[in-house]
């Protein structure tokens, strides 16, 4: 079975097998018809075949009527504070985020720059499976206009929100590691704007990728042994649209991708008191730690569109994924790698600690994520099927099978990308995470041969 | 009565209407199933300078893209110097984004192949079963290329241009040139060949915008304009092209159009006079070719209409043919390029008027006139095939039949030609006849036999 996950926020696939001109042309036809002649933003990311579903997306909008702003190569976050600062209808970023270069993707976002919620999303479904799209003569197709000026705007609107006086001061030295993807060459520009000393890997924007594109532990080897040499301050690692962040230490530790969202959550709850949301899969540090500010925490289905909602709904002041995508509706509600780096700068430089001594001030926890391929045809009726593991447990189904008890708890879902079962157990103690997954994992590798 | 389709596939490419028929995803499928035939490597892609172009052109850009190709776009530019491009670079062929001389409401594809012609009626056949199978190579990321852009793709063309004419000849006369481009692609190439020609253009209708201040076929009624201008700035002559600059209308000094078969008609007569040759032209082409070859002991070689087809009977002559070509504009010299081309039409008029020292008009008094009227009929291809059908058996003993392409007879004093539009869903119907007052009697009594037949509204 070829792979190919259309979801309310767009569509995801491998090239050359689902991800083919035609399939990307009449999704954009549809979100081009659901604008209904409204300005629309496009940008990109670096991949090879960027440019395929760039001018596919680009001939397809114009030919639905909508006039289109191009942006070329730009991060996720930037695209969409453009779309409010254009003023437009929506936007497309043609990003596979942190999947490897054989993926690509369409990700709708709305006027108000986030991914498409259930009913916008429901709404471009119908109008593709209806076919219906909306043609308008040559005098009234919509015109491109490509715009390459708009990082300044950006720039300023988030020096003034962070603290920047104090993190120029501080002179820190930064390695960050765009991935050669969309933050590439970008992430020069911020670190002028934020006064930091950069030293850059893999920052060539031609997408050609030295490492899977997520920010996380086993991918950062690279930056932690660049940091030993220039004595750096902190690490960066970035996925390909800079929607997600994980960090690396002054002591060359290499941060899980968990540490990034309770890090930034301990300083900014005591400035900013709210509902925190965040995922099933994302560790109990966050719960632990906004119990402490007394923030009230929400629990959602894994993925930016439902953090984004439930934050939303809830009228919350922090969303974020244990995968590094950090949100603060104060700045804007979408997942955002610049902020968040500029917010862990700012933490570093106000409370003057270093990244090892910020981390010791979280309750420790040990999570352990696995996963395991599973056919797609099969995926629901094995996840149901390990529900007799747990016959005694008080099971939450929200999204697959959660397990909570004193200690840890142990979440196994279907991964919203991939045909894969995700299997994922936070303990107090490392061995104790590591038996609760084997266990799952034992069970399910007999039922998906 | 069933709606005539606004989509024409046939040997001359892809034709639609944009926002009906011509969408973003059956450009990207016309790409890549000539992706699919070609093979992998580079395909140039050009584009007359129609509104919708930058649609169509992003579609197939995506198309060719998914197959592993790599484009190299080379912007607007006139179909003759993309076929010299294509032919003098190592691409494996290129498409033009272009419908010609449709209106302004069309656009389409044309398809080249790496020796810059047309495909040929084989090698589409070939690349539709392709386009209707819809198995396409499409290829993994890894064998991805990104497209290449190219400055000055006219050059290669214009270096032919300039090699062939007797530029220094041309330029002792420094005539005055008025040009209309019809907002067109020969508006990127069309003043800079003049100028290097040593003449003085005087230029309308030169951006090319696509906005098409008149029909974007260059027929006398189309042209006033540029009638206007060659008497109010007292030039030698006024060219017109078509939207993609492969054929050319002469106007002359006095402002008066000389009619499209009179480029053809001229630029013969001139190259016969210098080096003659056999003459290939379509079925349509007026009788004064037939003339003018007769005058110079040469054969005339007729084919089906379509400029492939003429291009095809050039190319496989064996005696070197000297020139061919189609009545409506489209002069054809091997020696530049085996292609319709504007370009060498104006530069063979422009040095027939230096070497003769005569006027346009004086020139046009020694071609045999004659008087052909073509009709543009609404109707499918079902309706000309029982047009044809009938008129065929009707007229067997009357006349010479020819049924080469649609139906074709000649009488004494004048022909007639009915069939179907390889571009458009029309119905052509031309006469030609010695005397204009026998064209208009004829043409009234064809379109009275045509409508006896299916009847229209």
């Amino acid at each position: 079975m070829k792979l190919l996950k259309i979801g309310i926020s767009g569509i995801r696939g491998i090239v050359g097998e689902t991800i083919v001109p035609e399939l990307v042309m009449d999704f954009a036809c549809a979100f081009g018809t659901y604008l209904d002649l409204k300005k629309v933003l496009v940008g990109r990311d670096t991949r090879i075949s960027g440019p395929m579903l760039h001018e596919a997306t680009l001939s397809a909008l114009v030919s639905t009527g909508c006039n289109v702003f191009d942006l070329g190569i730009c991060p996720t976050p930037i695209i969409q504070y453009m779309v409010k600062h254009l003023k437009a209808k929506g936007a497309v970023s043609i990003t596979a985020g942190h999947n490897d270069l054989k993926w690509n993707a369409l990700t709708f976002i709305n006027q108000d720059g986030t991914y498409l919620n259930m009913f916008q999303g429901e709404e471009v479904l119908d109008i593709y499976h209806l076919g219906k799209f909306t043609k308008v003569s040559v005098d009234h197709l919509g015109q491109i206009e490509s715009i390459d000026d708009y990082l300044d705007f950006y720039f300023k609107k988030l020096k003034k929100f962070l603290n920047t006086e104090s993190i120029k001061k501080a002179r820190f030295k930064v390695v960050i590691d765009p991935c050669n993807g969309a933050g590439a060459k970008i992430i020069d520009v911020f670190s002028q704007q934020l006064g930091f000393e950069l030293i850059p890997v893999n920052n060539e924007p031609n997408g050609y990728f030295p490492h899977d594109p997520e920010p996380r532990p086993r991918n950062a080897q690279e930056v932690a042994s660049v940091m030993k040499v220039v004595n750096a301050d902190v690490g960066f690692l970035l996925n390909s649209d800079v929607s997600r962040v994980s960090l690396v230490a002054e002591n060359g530790e290499t941060l899980s991708e968990e540490f990034t969202l309770p890090l930034i959550a301990n300083y900014y709850l005591d400035r900013n008191q709210g509902t925190v949301v965040t995922n099933h899969s994302s560790s109990r540090m966050i719960e632990e730690v906004a119990r402490g500010k007394n923030c009230p925490v929400v629990k959602v289905k894994v993925g930016q569109s439902y953090s984004i909602q439930s934050l939303i709904n809830e009228d919350g002041v922090l969303a974020g994924e244990g995968s590094g995508g950090i949100a603060i509706p104060e700045f804007q509600s979408v997942f955002d790698g610049f902020l968040t780096m500029g917010l862990i700068l700012e933490i570093m430089a106000v409370r003057k600690k270093k990244v090892s001594e910020l981390i010791v001030e979280l309750p420790r926890y040990h999570i352990v994520k696995e996963k395991i391929y599973c056919p797609p045809t099969k995926i629901h009726s094995v996840v149901n099927e390990a529900k007799k593991l747990y016959a005694d447990r008080d099971i939450d189904s929200a999204d697959g099978i959660k397990i909570e008890d004193k200690d840890g708890w142990i979440h196994v879902r279907t991964s919203a990308t991939e045909p894969m079962i995700r299997v994922i157990a936070e303990d107090r103690s490392k061995e104790k995470a590591r038996e609760r997954v084997e266990e799952v994992l034992n069970f399910i590798s007999v039922l998906v041969k | 009565m069933r709606k005539a389709t606004s989509l024409r596939i046939s040997v001359s490419g892809v034709r639609g209407v944009v926002g009906e028929s011509l969408t973003p995803q059956l450009a990207s499928k016309f790409a890549q199933a000539f992706g699919t035939y070609l093979g992998s490597g580079n395909v140039i892609v050009g584009q007359d300078s129609r509104k919708s172009g930058t649609m169509v052109r992003k579609a197939v850009l995506s198309g060719l893209l998914s197959l592993g190709c790599k484009p190299v776009e080379i912007g607007i530019c006139p179909i003759p110097s993309i076929q010299v491009l294509t032919k003098q670079s190592k691409a494996i062929g290129a498409i033009a984004v272009t419908a010609s001389h449709n209106p302004k409401e069309w656009n389409g594809l044309k398809f080249i192949n790496k020796e810059g012609l047309f495909l040929n009626y084989h090698q589409v056949d070939e690349f539709l079963d392709i386009y209707h199978q819809g198995e396409f190579s499409l290829v993994e990321v890894d064998k991805y290329k990104t497209p290449e852009f190219k400055e000055n793709p006219t050059e290669p063309h214009m270096k032919k241009l300039m090699s062939y004419f007797n530029v220094s000849l041309i330029g002792q006369k420094r005539f005055k040139v008025a040009i209309d481009c019809t907002n067109g692609a020969g508006a990127v190439l069309a003043p800079r060949y003049l100028e290097e020609l040593g003449c003085e253009p005087v230029l309308l209708n030169c951006v090319p915008d696509g906005s098409f201040a008149h029909h974007p076929e260059p027929l006398p009624e189309n042209i006033a304009g540029l009638c206007r201008i060659v008497v109010e700035k007292g030039a030698d002559v006024g060219f017109v092209q078509d939207a993609d600059a492969d054929r050319l209308a002469v106007v002359n000094e006095k402002g008066e159009p000389l009619g499209e078969e009179l480029t053809l008609a001229l630029a013969s007569k001139y190259i016969l006079s210098q080096n003659p040759g056999p003459v290939v032209i379509n079925l349509s082409t007026s009788r004064a070719i037939d003339d003018i070859a007769e005058e110079f002991n040469v054969p005339v070689i007729r084919t089906k209409i379509g400029e492939i087809n003429v291009v095809e009977q050039i190319l496989s002559q064996e005696e070197k043919p000297a020139i061919g070509g189609e009545g409506n504009g489209g002069v054809i010299l091997q020696d530049i390029h085996p292609c319709r081309d504007s370009f060498t039409a104006m530069g063979l008029i422009l040095e027939y008027m230096a070497k003769s020292g005569k006027t346009i008009s004086e020139l046009q008094e020694s071609i045999p006139r004659y008087h052909m009227i073509k009709e543009k009929i609404q109707g499918t291809q079902e309706k000309a095939y029982r047009i044809i059908r009938q008129l065929r058996k009707k007229y067997s003993d009357k006349g010479e039949v020819s049924l080469l392409d649609g139906l074709k007879i000649s009488f004494k004093d004048y022909w007639v030609h009915i069939r179907p539009s390889n571009t458009e869903p029309i119905i052509r119907l031309i006469i030609e006849a010695k005397s204009r007052d026998t064209a208009e009697m004829m043409i009234e009594f064809w379109r009275k036999e045509m409508s006896e037949i299916v009847k229209w509204k």
